[in-house]
């Protein structure tokens, strides 16, 4: 389990966030949602280790503080928003770079297949001889994706529950793949492991969260399901945007939703 | 034994009846590090017999291997000395530098995650310099004290402090947050060059004339006065330099991710990145100590290998530090011969190779690289 209590951040002189709280199980999807500036992603730098915090984080009950990176590089792995390269990678080379901590799990002939697994299971299986840079940006936030995934490639190891940490995973990917990158989030989670998502689609967040932080000028609004905390009111106090959770459009005005897709 | 370790990896496949995975170039890497293994030992050889004296591939082979007291007189006095004590020093010597040019760039580039720093060009040589004219112009009076700490080893340690104050300097300058900029990085670069050519200037006008001597072989870069007892002072800068910059290799594939992420997957980035600096700023400002500042061959050298094998610095650090050694023999062949029997500084023909290569490097990348 991830625990955060009294958590506050401040960068420069502006207190970022402010006495968050709240708990993200092993075997559980939490999704963050709030507004742009809300703090989600100054969160998830705190929980990450990449930003100094008063209040306390603990990973499996080990205070953030007091881990060594390469203790934490075996119990969590962090997509971050976007990575861009300098040199000429290929595709697999990247996605290796997740087995540097040497603790994905996997023994250790399966080991060196794993990027290549890793790349199937985001839909890019033959992408491995590509240039990174080549890549579309969503693309690259799957060869990214697949990187991590290495990481942790076992949601379970030694006993103890390992999370990932993904920061807006879909923002930059077409329908198909959002779901099959949630579809990966979701088996996760249900294999033991834990995951904390940054999404801005709602629809999403209610369709896969099994838990959601809804975050609004550096607090945390609400913690719920998504049938708990996305109500009119509040998405309305937090987005300030007047929307109705569940009416439907005007009949001939097409819709799709990620609901509807037939997996 | 180069085929041995060729067939390795085709017995594990055979074995397995799979393919290689697509992308993995490690494979490709491991056979271009043994040719460049084995090109190092014949440019050495070649190197051997090159010069303004003629002193032919076989006597030389034979008097090697049965050493400098043979009894039989295959080699005449002559050409016992020029082998033993002119061109066998400098061509370690040279070979050594070669590498720790090649190393340092290619560690400075990972650290700064960027093909054009290298300490020629963004003034960390320039600072090594400073350091090592500082010892030899103020050896006598304001740095006495100095000379008597390190007595032999003061001019590679005074270059070696040089390099790393320049290094530090630079990355607090370049580096925000752990991006640098590479544009602030070039410039800040110019700057400190600058200074210490400024420095180095005042230097000059202070020194006698026995000291201008000395200082006029630094501007220009010259493997000339390699001897046994420069390869004992600067040697184990450079070695210590070479033997740590393999467990680098790790670190900084993590790093091309990015400082956040370098950490993410477990590498205890901060002290990673002091232990870089301390071998860029050794390597560098042993080779600055001993031959004078030689540019471009950390740019060159790293750009050719990342086209062949890739950037994976597991195997560019060694891959860059045998064609380095190569490259910079080489490049010493051509200033021995060239003019014979007078030489040519060897930085002239490093920078007349290497300075219109850099500017291909920058057209080739002027799309990517966002100035």
């Amino acid at each position: 389990m991830i625990s955060l209590s009294d958590v506050s951040v401040v960068l420069g002189r502006k207190a970022i966030i402010k006495e968050a709280s709240f708990n993200a199980q092993a075997g559980a999807l939490t999704v963050i949602v709030g507004p742009n500036g809300s703090g989600k992603t100054t969160l998830m730098r705190a929980l990450s280790g990449d930003l100094p915090f008063t209040g306390r984080i603990t990973i499996n009950g080990h205070p953030l503080g007091h881990l060594k990176p390469w203790q934490m590089a075996a119990m969590r792995a962090i997509l971050p928003q976007s990575t861009s390269l300098s040199f000429p990678f290929t595709v697999r080379e990247i996605v290796r770079l997740g087995l540097t901590s040497g603790r994905s799990g996997a023994t250790h002939d399966v080991a060196e297949n794993l990027p290549d697994e890793a790349l199937a299971l985001v839909d890019l299986a033959g992408f491995g001889r590509r240039f990174y840079q080549e890549l579309s940006g969503g693309e690259q936030q799957r060869v990214q994706l697949a990187r991590v995934l290495c990481q942790v490639w076992q949601p379970v190891l030694d006993g103890q529950p390992r999370f990932l940490f993904l920061d807006e995973p879909v923002s930059s990917l077409d329908i198909k793949h959002q779901l099959i990158i949630m579809q990966i989030a979701h088996a996760f989670a249900t294999r033991g492991g834990g995951v904390i998502a940054i999404l801005h689609d709602l629809n999403l967040t209610s369709m896969y969260a099994d838990r959601v932080v809804v975050m609004h000028g550096g607090r945390i609004d609400s913690v719920g399901t998504p049938a708990e905390v996305l109500t009119d009111d509040r998405i309305l106090r937090v987005y300030e945007c007047a929307l109705k959770v569940g009416a439907l459009p005007d009949k001939h005005v097409p819709f799709v939703l990620p609901q509807s897709a037939v997996m | 034994m180069s085929e041995s370790v060729l067939m390795r990896p085709a017995v594990l496949r055979s074995g397995q009846g799979k393919t290689r995975p697509e992308g993995d170039r490690s494979f490709l890497a491991k056979g271009v590090i043994v040719l460049l293994g084995l090109a190092l030992l014949a440019t050495m050889l070649f190197s051997l017999t090159a010069g303004a004296s003629d002193a032919s591939v076989i006597p030389v082979i034979s008097a090697l291997v049965r050493g400098a007291s043979s009894d039989n007189n295959v080699l005449s006095l002559r050409d016992s000395i020029i082998i033993w004590d002119i061109r066998l020093p400098r061509i370690i010597l040279g070979a050594m530098i070669g590498a720790s040019l090649a190393v340092s760039g290619a560690v400075m580039q990972g650290l700064f995650r960027n093909p054009l720093a290298d300490p020629g060009i963004v003034g960390v040589s320039a600072g090594a310099g400073l350091g090592a004219v500082s010892v030899i112009v103020l050896g006598g009076t304001v740095l006495a004290p100095f000379i008597a700490t390190f007595s032999l080893f003061a001019l590679p340690v005074a270059a070696f402090i040089g390099a790393l104050v320049f290094t530090l300097i630079l990355y607090a300058v370049a580096t925000r947050r752990g991006q640098t900029s590479i544009a602030t990085m070039l410039l800040a670069g110019i700057a400190l060059g600058a200074m210490a050519m400024a420095y180095i200037g005042l230097l000059t006008f202070l020194a006698d004339d026995r000291q201008l001597r000395d200082l006029t072989f630094w501007t220009l870069g010259s493997l000339a006065g390699s001897n046994w007892a420069k390869m004992a002072t600067a040697g184990p800068f450079i070695v210590l330099a070479l033997l740590v910059s393999p467990f680098l290799g790790r670190g900084l594939n993590a790093l091309a991710l990015g400082e956040a992420s370098a950490s993410h997957l477990g590498i205890p980035v901060q002290r990673f990145k002091r232990v870089a600096i301390i071998v860029v700023a050794a390597a560098t400002g042993a080779s600055v100590a001993v031959s004078g500042g030689i540019g471009f061959v950390g740019v060159v050298v790293p750009h050719l290998l990342r086209l062949v094998i890739g950037p994976d610095h597991r195997y560019l650090l060694p891959a860059s530090a045998l064609l380095g050694a190569s490259l910079l023999l080489l490049a010493d062949a051509v200033s021995r011969t060239i003019v014979a029997p007078s030489e040519l500084p060897i930085g002239i023909v490093t920078a007349a190779v290497g300075a219109p290569f850099f500017l291909w490097i920058l057209l080739r990348r002027r799309g990517i690289v966002d100035l």
